[in-house]
């Protein structure tokens, strides 16, 4: 079902928690909304939801405006961080909580709650009460109850933030599979940008209320909108660089990059910019190189898989990612090969310089 | 997040509808109040502006002008005082001892904790019957058991006498209500974490340090309520007395609250009973409104 | 050695406070021979139920009883229904001018009221409408009575609900109403029954505005009964101690069922032991 947000805004107490969002989400997507907290995400899925009114602006679902319509006529299931689960009713009484209250005859109650339990694998589980059950098979339940009623749209709160690691990751997969089976429209909040780039068809970036980027998984991470979401996305972050644009290079300390023309074109008219550049895209060499930049070795971390090496390049830091098996004493020279046409340049604006 | 994130949140423009439903829950609570606890305050305020005289009613502020110089009013109040202050300091140590004594895991505490309950939990009216019967001269158990010890009792008529009346009220009153303050400190001494505990006992403190610096502290909020509780209860203590002694003998435990109801249900003066009750709502709100600034800057530190 | 210093400490503190509720029972007990008779016989004596058949069939108190127990359970059935209404509202919807607050410590303000204070306009007003000595009378102070303190702690139980659960009811598709019937009323239903045991409680033992209002024997409660004969006539021990034993039974077995929210009741929710 599609889905549209209009210049909606909410304020509480003239604060503004979403500013002017503007979001169209089509019929069967999977979008998730990525921000750090207080970015307005969580209240964005509450608005929809019916739980928070809206200050101003417009939502409409399949085109029909529901700002004013009660939270249980909107035809939407929600799975909440807390799965809030009823702790008074058995498993299957949870799962067909939404079906008892739109009087679905008990057989029919019956039957749909158990074709749900199987989907998910908690049949075993159905005559149990919510306390009597582990994180991930509460999760489940939550599932359940969401599913078994053919919503128009499944609204997702962090469903996955209460999980240990090796359950969430495993939950992941598992609800794209099940998103992708049942093909309907899903709106999944988080704060945790791997999430947001496994679960997606595309991701809306939040910060301080306001929509940063709205893309495919791939472009946010390849072509960040501005500096805010190119740091937000990846692990570990994107490295920074201040600096400015002087006769064909950028320069930042001792550190001289230069840039090729297609670079130059776009970065005329101002001369401060800021460089990001993925860790991936540094490539880092025992022997000194033509044109390889010097640094020194600040710590390495080993992953296992991997290595992350923190370099100093004179006041600049900058974090690699480096085959398992580089070695390098702390304090030893290595040199830096930078993957010169993967680099972003954002424009410095005074709060960031601040910031640093 | 803001921090008071109600279920429904107010939008700017609100419309009736929305407030309709609230005010059909609210509504019923605030009339039955209005009716029986705000109407009968405004009420009692319009008869003790009236005087009764022989030329008829009097409108004004003759019944507080008597207060001044009525000494019966002024020997209540004094007892009124006293009574509080003997037995709220008496149920707080004692209360305080014993939660002390059973914030440990030792056999039988619930059974201690349990029967120590019993004497609150009381009708007020049988704790009356209970000491009554303990504390007759002739034929109470007290006197007989002290007997049997070769105690002398002849001087130990207790609320029959003037001199120890008093006392036998207040130690009454202790009997009842000290296990108030034993078992909400004891709740309070039981929600203390023990990890400040066990940092004092690494840092070196003695036990009585310990005590000082750490149970107490972190006991205070328990603390002030169950002394604001309990002193806004002694303040307008009515039924115990009225059922041991009647406020006698002759005056000698008459407090405020007996003194209101001798004025009004015995000698019908009713406007005066009203003002009398005025100033006895004033003390209880001055000092409640004083506990409640110190549990409040308690939240605030 | 700490530990039976505890002990020696404790045990005279558990004789004090039960030795003189024992004495008044076996008073209840005991012919007028053995009530009066020197040294007090603590724990032998020939045991009788004559006080309790004079109390309670010959004399009123029977009555008196079936008073009390009219007026503590209907009282209290006005007081939940109208104080959680009120709870839940200023609970969970949010009222404009702060009315939240603001009307929550108001309705606890009135708790604190001194009890002689109201005695003396609610007697008048009670004389005025004709309603002096009839349970009708009673019935409409101690719900007013109760009603602060339903509202002051159901409002604290229905705070320590989440939210979530509510509003997942509503996105499942159930009204309001229907969430709170089926979601929230049986989850606070601990805390509803001990919100009512403390009104009943507190309406079982509640004597002044009782001796103001009822002075007949038709609408007298059982504490005003008691106190009536322990001021007239002073020889009648057991009649008395008969009818103050069976008026302690309902609030023990009350208070044993009550063990887990008693501080919590008795703190106005101040403490929640």
């Amino acid at each position: 079902m599609g889905i549209k947000f209009q210049n909606v805004t909410k304020t509480f107490g003239g604060v503004s928690v979403v500013d002017d969002l503007s979001l169209e989400i089509n019929d069967g997507e999977f979008v998730v909304l990525l921000g750090p907290s207080g970015c307005g995400k969580t209240t964005t899925l509450r608005m929809l939801a019916g739980l928070e009114t809206v200050t101003s602006g417009d939502i409409y679902i399949d085109g029909e405006r529901i700002n004013d319509v009660p939270t249980q006529h909107r035809d939407l299931a929600m799975v909440f961080q807390s799965y809030a689960l009823y702790p008074h009713m058995t498993i299957a009484e949870n799962i067909g909580y939404p079906l008892r209250v739109r009087k679905v005859q008990k057989a029919e109650r019956l039957e749909r709650v158990s074709r749900v339990a199987a989907m998910l694998e908690i049949e075993s589980l159905l005559e149990r009460k919510p306390r009597q059950l582990s994180g991930g098979e509460r999760q489940r339940v939550a599932l359940a109850r969401a599913i078994v009623r053919e919503p128009r749209a499944y609204l997702m709160d962090e469903p996955l933030s209460n999980l240990d690691a090796r359950l969430r990751v495993q939950m992941r997969g598992e609800l794209k599979r099940l998103q992708h089976q049942l093909g309907t429209t899903t709106i999944y909040v988080t704060h945790d940008q791997a999430e947001a780039m496994t679960l997606a068809s595309r991701v809306a970036v939040m910060k301080k209320g306001r929509l940063q980027q709205f893309d495919t998984p791939m472009n946010i991470y390849n072509h960040p909108a501005n500096r805010f979401v190119a740091e937000f996305v990846g692990s570990p972050s994107m490295n920074f660089i201040e600096g400015e644009v002087e006769a064909g290079t950028f320069v930042s300390d001792s550190l001289r990059i230069p840039l090729n023309a297609d670079q130059l074109r776009k970065l005329s008219g101002q001369s401060r910019w800021t460089m990001g550049i993925r860790p991936e895209h540094i490539q880092v060499l025992a022997e000194p190189y033509d044109g390889a930049i010097a640094a020194t070795v600040y710590v390495t971390e080993l992953m296992g898989n991997e290595t992350f090496v923190f370099l100093s390049v004179g006041a600049n830091r900058l974090i690699a990612r480096a085959p398992a098996d580089f070695r390098a004493e702390l304090e030893s020279k290595v040199w830096l090969q930078l993957a010169i046409e993967k680099v972003h340049f954002f424009p410095q604006r005074r709060e960031d310089a601040k910031k640093e | 997040m803001p921090k008071s994130r109600r279920f429904f949140n107010a939008p700017r423009r609100r419309s009736k509808h929305e407030l309709l439903l609230p005010a059909l829950f609210i509504a019923p609570a605030l009339l039955v109040l209005l009716a029986l606890s705000i109407y009968p305050l405004i009420y009692s305020i319009t008869i003790s502006l009236q005087q009764e005289t022989a030329s008829g009613v009097k409108w004004g502020l003759g019944n507080f002008a008597r207060l001044v110089s009525d000494n019966f009013f002024l020997t209540a109040m004094a007892h009124t005082f006293v009574y509080a202050a003997a037995a709220l300091t008496c149920e707080f140590l004692l209360g305080l001892g014993l939660a002390l004594l059973l914030n440990k895991q030792i056999r039988g505490r619930g059974l201690f904790r349990a029967s120590l309950l019993v004497p609150m939990m009381l009708p007020t009216v049988v704790v009356g019957v209970v000491w009554r019967l303990m504390l007759n001269p002739n034929f109470g158990a007290l006197n007989g058991t002290l007997k049997q010890f070769g105690i002398n009792t002849e001087s130990l008529t207790w609320t029959a006498s003037p001199r120890l009346a008093m006392l036998s009220v207040i130690a009454v009153d202790v009997w009842q209500w000290t296990p108030f303050v034993f078992l909400v400190l004891l709740a309070g001494l039981q929600a203390i974490p023990q990890e400040p505990y066990e940092a004092a006992l690494i840092d070196g403190s003695s036990r009585w340090q310990t005590f000082w610096h750490v149970t107490l502290p972190l006991l205070k909020p328990s603390i002030l309520i169950v002394l604001l509780l309990r002193t806004m209860d002694l303040l307008r203590v009515f039924d115990q007395i009225f059922i041991l002694t009647e406020g006698g003998p002759g005056f000698a435990t008459e407090t405020i609250s007996l003194y209101i109801y001798r004025t009004a249900f015995r000698f019908f003066d009713f406007g005066y009973a009203a003002a009398m009750s005025f100033v006895l709502l004033a003390l209880t709100n001055v000092i409640s409104a004083i506990y409640i600034r110190f549990l409040q800057a308690k939240e605030a530190a | 050695m700490i530990k039976n210093l505890r002990y020696v400490l404790l045990l005279p503190a558990l004789v004090f406070a039960l030795a003189p509720v024992y004495w008044m029972l076996t008073i209840s007990l005991k012919t007028e021979v053995d009530q009066f008779a020197s040294p007090p016989p603590w724990f032998v004596f020939t045991p009788t139920l004559q006080h309790y058949y004079d109390a309670f069939v010959t004399r009123a108190f029977g009555q008196y009883l079936i008073t009390s127990a009219v007026v503590a359970v209907t009282s209290t059935a006005c007081a939940l229904v109208i104080g959680t209404a009120a709870a839940y509202g200023l609970a969970r919807f949010q009222l404009p001018w702060r009315l939240n607050r603001r009307l929550s410590l108001w309705i606890l303000s009135t708790r604190m009221f001194p009890a002689i204070v109201t005695a003396v306009p609610l007697f008048l007003m009670m004389r005025d409408v004709r309603l002096l000595n009839t349970r009708a009378s009673l019935i409409i102070v101690y719900t007013a009575f109760n009603l602060p303190f339903v509202v002051w702690m159901m409002h604290g139980f229905f705070a320590d609900l989440p939210r979530d659960l509510e509003e997942a009811a509503l996105v499942d598709g159930d009204s309001r109403l229907g969430a709170l019937v089926r979601v929230v009323l049986p989850l606070v239903a601990p805390g509803l029954a001990a919100t009512a045991v403390f009104c009943l409680i507190v309406s079982w033992n509640e004597f002044l505005f009782a001796l103001v209002l009822t002075q007949t024997d038709a609408a007298m409660t059982l504490p005003v009964g008691i106190a009536g004969r322990v001021t007239q006539y002073e020889i009648k021990w057991g009649v008395m101690s008969a009818a103050a034993s069976v008026a302690i039974v309902p609030i023990l077995v009350f208070a044993l069922a009550l063990q887990k929210y008693l501080v919590r009741g008795l703190s106005l929710g101040a403490v929640k032991g």
